[in-house]
């Protein structure tokens, strides 16, 4: 008797796996791969009305997560995905990214030419910019009598044990580097080494080196100056408006996010139809209210949020870009040592 | 004639489960919180639990979890108990080896595991999905579910299956009869164990989900990844409650039988 | 003349289930580790190397590996001192008493381990729970650092574990034979000696299978260290994380779980040695 039952339940098992599995293949969805929170539910439902296709939300964590997913998908499975400037250059580079079809992205020449040319796609061929940011610091003028100017008034002794930063390995050698008046895309091991040497001397100071949620550190007491990223420093200034933010004066880094259509994405019609869609300076700037990283629509500017409208100093900002290996090996290990000697 | 030696006993159980729950208390209490931030209590609401229940992503991500965690823990529990009670009574050459590399899916660090199953997977070729969350799954519960009924096996009186044997029952018999409801506690630790670690992993899910599938965990993670919102909390509120529950109805079942 | 074995057929799922699903993958991590990074970007190519090898020796990835065995043996040890009596209280209980333990036991479980260290920082945070109340009492004046930090790391790491080896003790002083106790203490043994004489080297196999649950996880649950700790401390676990996804060098990667997973599996070997347990089979 018992038999039968565990032979029973076996068999449900193996059938409720197999249904689950075989998945019918839709001509009416779409796979949208990207981090968790980067679309409002509004936008995508408002979509699926419009065209009938439901957009299926899919998320990774990391971009190098979804470089790996689209490099054994061989390019198919995900229609729209949106992640970070470097990463898309390699997956351009690896031949997973198909070109824009501007006779159905009529709306391409809404995007604000500030974020165009640029070194992951240079001829604008395969992407649409979906927002951009810039690190800055923030401080807490109550927790600490510093009076932060740049990067390297985190150096500041007084500030022991009170710094959070994010966790971006070549973020944080890039402020390094700017620091020392060097560029946040330097090829030279000896003096990426040398900022080594010098991000070793900010370990006293670091109390938490976090990606995510980093500004709750600003918040609950835990840290009295923080570098963040823009949607950070957006979201801590909504909770607290008496902190300070610091455009650093030895430069600013930016990041572009960008969306792009894989190269055998199964959907590909509808793919190019969403960036169009996206590209509506309506949907553009709900998007980016969301988000609240800075718009990169011109035709949206009006709209959204007038803090996430591109400040001047932008064009001064430096991108990080894909370097050679053995000067990537010197920021990783940089970056090791310099996580090691905060554990100290 | 079990002496009562120690006094304390009880009051150190107490002390280290309260501890247990503290977390989760927390957890529970915050849900609550009108306030997305988990560091002040800024009054009470019911809104978390709304904006939950129009989320049909994250339910949609509940109902894979646990169908994911209920298969792979039945596949494990059948290939963990058999293998521990014929690993007992074999003497191949390769066994040491096998009961070895059995367990190796839990010595190996998750992210590896994710990795090297991602790779391998598509090496084979295999559809991206719950056919492959489910084979990765079961690889890290076997062991579970193997080292929990090899121990309680060791302890076991053999003369008790002799004398089964010796009264003439079969093998089968006396296997249905006798070592499993004397392995069956060890067992059933192993499958929730087992179930618990399913229904909690993302490290290797994420890996291995496919594009078109999330279980709850993956979604839990890459939420907490953009801010911490109430609504995880409240959506664990309500697994705890449901949960608790079921096991309270279940227990007061058994006890009127 | 040789009787043939039906049991075979009992560990058939388990070899094959092992051989295609354990040890091919296992395989292939083992030749990605000798193989060559491709510098730019994701991937690598086939192409004999040991050099993933010979760069573990730098000082910076040895510290790693020193830091995660010293981490993962206060772990094991502290999650052993408090499951143990535990495991062997809760034994002892009355039927109602233990399923009622297990029950509380097992429904953690059931919550994300992630939010449950959410529920920690909550609770250590500088304007956290844990210093409001000390402070409130008067214990305190200014509130105590200790999330971001050694302390906290270790607090988490033992919440996570200690399940594990209740569970494995649990079951194991459940099943003992309680009339070898009795018989040594008519025999005249005092109630510590007959605990160690015979209620201990009994439970030794429970103990020991918690030992291996405790250990061999905590040498990869980086994202502990990473939340509690602040990202400040660098487990080996968290190397291979950061070689997988921000270095994207497989390689190195798959050669640091290799080594990993070797000095792990020594570890325990070397503890079933020194315990003494090898009339029990143990793991391997």
């Amino acid at each position: 008797m018992k038999k039968k039952v565990f032979a029973i339940a076996l068999a449900a098992a193996a059938a409720l796996t197999m249904t689950t599995a075989v998945h019918a293949e839709d001509n009416d969805e779409l796979v949208l791969f990207t981090w968790e929170a980067m679309f409002p539910q509004e936008v995508l439902d408002a979509f699926t009305e419009q065209t009938g296709v439901k957009v299926i939300y899919s998320n990774f964590d990391t971009d190098e997560t979804m470089l790996e997913k689209l490099a054994q998908a061989e390019g198919g499975d995900y229609d729209v995905i949106v992640a970070d400037d470097y990463i898309i250059e390699q997956a351009v580079q690896a031949g997973l990214v198909s070109e824009i079809d501007r006779d159905v992205v009529t709306n391409f020449g809404n995007i604000n030419p500030l974020y165009q040319g640029q070194f992951y796609d240079p001829e604008d061929k395969y992407t649409v910019p979906y927002g951009a940011g810039i690190p800055l610091i923030v401080y807490d003028p109550t927790l600490t009598d510093v009076e932060i100017k740049g990067y390297s008034d985190l150096w500041n002794p007084e500030l022991a044990d009170s710094v959070a930063i994010t966790a971006n390995y070549r973020v944080i050698n890039g402020i390094t580097l700017l620091s020392m008046g060097k560029s946040m895309n330097e090829e030279d091991v000896s003096v990426i080494e040398e900022a080594g040497q010098k991000l070793l001397e900010l370990a006293p100071n670091i109390r938490l080196i976090q990606d995510d949620n980093t500004q709750d550190s600003l918040l609950n007491g835990e840290a009295s100056a923080a570098f963040l990223y823009t949607s950070q420093v957006t979201s801590v200034l909504a909770e607290n408006p008496d902190l300070e933010v610091v455009y650093p004066e030895e430069g600013l880094g930016f990041g572009i996010m960008g969306a792009f259509v894989p190269s055998a994405a199964p959907n590909a019609k509808a793919a190019m139809e969403f960036l169009n869609y996206l590209l509506e300076p309506e949907v553009f700037a709900q998007c980016m209210d969301y988000i609240g990283y800075y718009n990169t629509c011109s035709a949206a500017d009006d709209l959204v949020n007038p803090d996430l409208v591109v400040p001047d100093s932008v064009t001064k900002g430096e991108i990080i870009q894909n370097v050679s290996a053995e000067a990537d090996e010197a920021y990783n290990k940089n970056w090791t040592e310099f996580k090691a000697a905060c554990g100290q | 004639m079990k002496k009562k030696r120690f006094p304390g006993s009880k009051l150190y159980l107490a002390l280290i489960t309260l501890i247990t729950y503290l977390p989760i208390a927390v957890v529970v209490v915050f849900s609550f919180n009108d306030s997305k931030l988990p560091v002040a209590w800024k009054g009470f609401t019911l809104h978390w639990y709304q904006v939950l229940l129009q989320d049909h992503a994250l339910i949609e991500a509940l109902r894979n979890s646990i169908v994911l965690g209920v298969v792979s823990c039945a596949f494990a529990a059948v290939i963990g108990t058999l293998g521990a009670i014929g690993m007992a009574r074999v003497n191949y050459r390769s066994k040491g080896m096998m009961e070895y590399l059995s367990t190796v899916p839990i010595m190996v660090p998750e992210i590896i595991l994710g990795m090297v199953f991602m790779a391998f997977f598509s090496l084979l070729n295999l559809p991206f999905g719950m056919v492959t969350l489910v084979i990765a799954h079961t690889a890290f519960c076997i062991p579970y579910v193997f080292t929990m009924v090899k121990a309680r096996l060791v302890g076991i009186d053999p003369s008790l299956e002799e004398a089964a044997r010796d009264l003439g029952a079969s093998p089968g018999r006396t296997f249905w009869d006798i070592t499993l409801p004397l392995i069956m506690p060890a067992v059933a630790s192993g499958c929730l164990l087992s179930f618990a670690m399913s229904f909690d992993d993302v490290v290797i899910s994420i890996f291995v989900n496919g594009p078109k599938l999330s279980t709850l965990p993956i979604k839990v993670y890459t939420q907490l990844k953009t801010g911490v919102t109430p609504e995880i909390n409240a959506l664990c509120t309500i697994i705890l409650a449901v949960v608790v529950v079921v096991l309270v109805v279940a227990a007061l079942l058994r006890r009127r039988k | 003349m040789k009787k043939k074995n039906r049991w075979g057929l009992c560990v058939a799922p388990l070899y094959l289930f092992t051989l295609l699903f354990v040890l091919g993958p296992m395989i292939y991590m083992v030749a990605i580790s000798f193989a060559v990074d491709n510098g730019d970007g994701h991937g690598f190519f086939w192409q004999f190397t040991v050099e993933n090898y010979t760069k573990m020796t730098d000082p910076v990835y040895l510290q790693c590996f020193t830091q995660s065995f010293r981490l993962a043996f206060s772990t094991t040890l502290l999650v052993m001192l408090l499951g143990y009596p535990f495991g062997y209280f809760m034994a002892k209980l009355s039927e109602r008493g233990k399923k009622t333990m297990m029950f509380l036991i097992m429904v953690p479980f059931w919550t994300s381990s992630l939010l449950r260290l959410y529920g920690w920082i909550i609770i250590l945070q500088a304007k956290g729970v844990m210093n409001g109340v000390l402070m409130k009492l008067g214990i305190l004046e200014r509130p105590l650092k200790i999330l971001y930090s050694y302390p906290a790391v270790l607090i988490g790491m033992v919440y996570a574990l200690l399940p594990f080896m209740i569970l494995a003790v649990y079951s194991s002083v459940e099943k003992m034979d309680w009339s070898l106790v009795e018989a040594a203490r008519d025999l005249g043994a005092s109630p510590a000696r007959a605990f160690l004489t015979v209620t201990f080297k009994l439970t030794l196999p429970g103990l020991l299978s918690g030992v291996i649950l405790t250990f061999v996880p905590s040498m990869g649950l980086f994202f502990i260290a990473d939340i509690l700790g602040g990202n400040k401390i660098v487990l080996v676990g968290s190397l291979i994380q950061d070689q997988l996804t921000r270095g994207s060098n497989w390689p190195f990667a798959a050669a640091l779980a290799v080594i990993l997973t070797v000095l792990t599996s020594l570890m325990i070997f070397l503890y079933r040695k020194i315990t003494h347990v090898k009339d029990l089979e143990g793991i391997f």
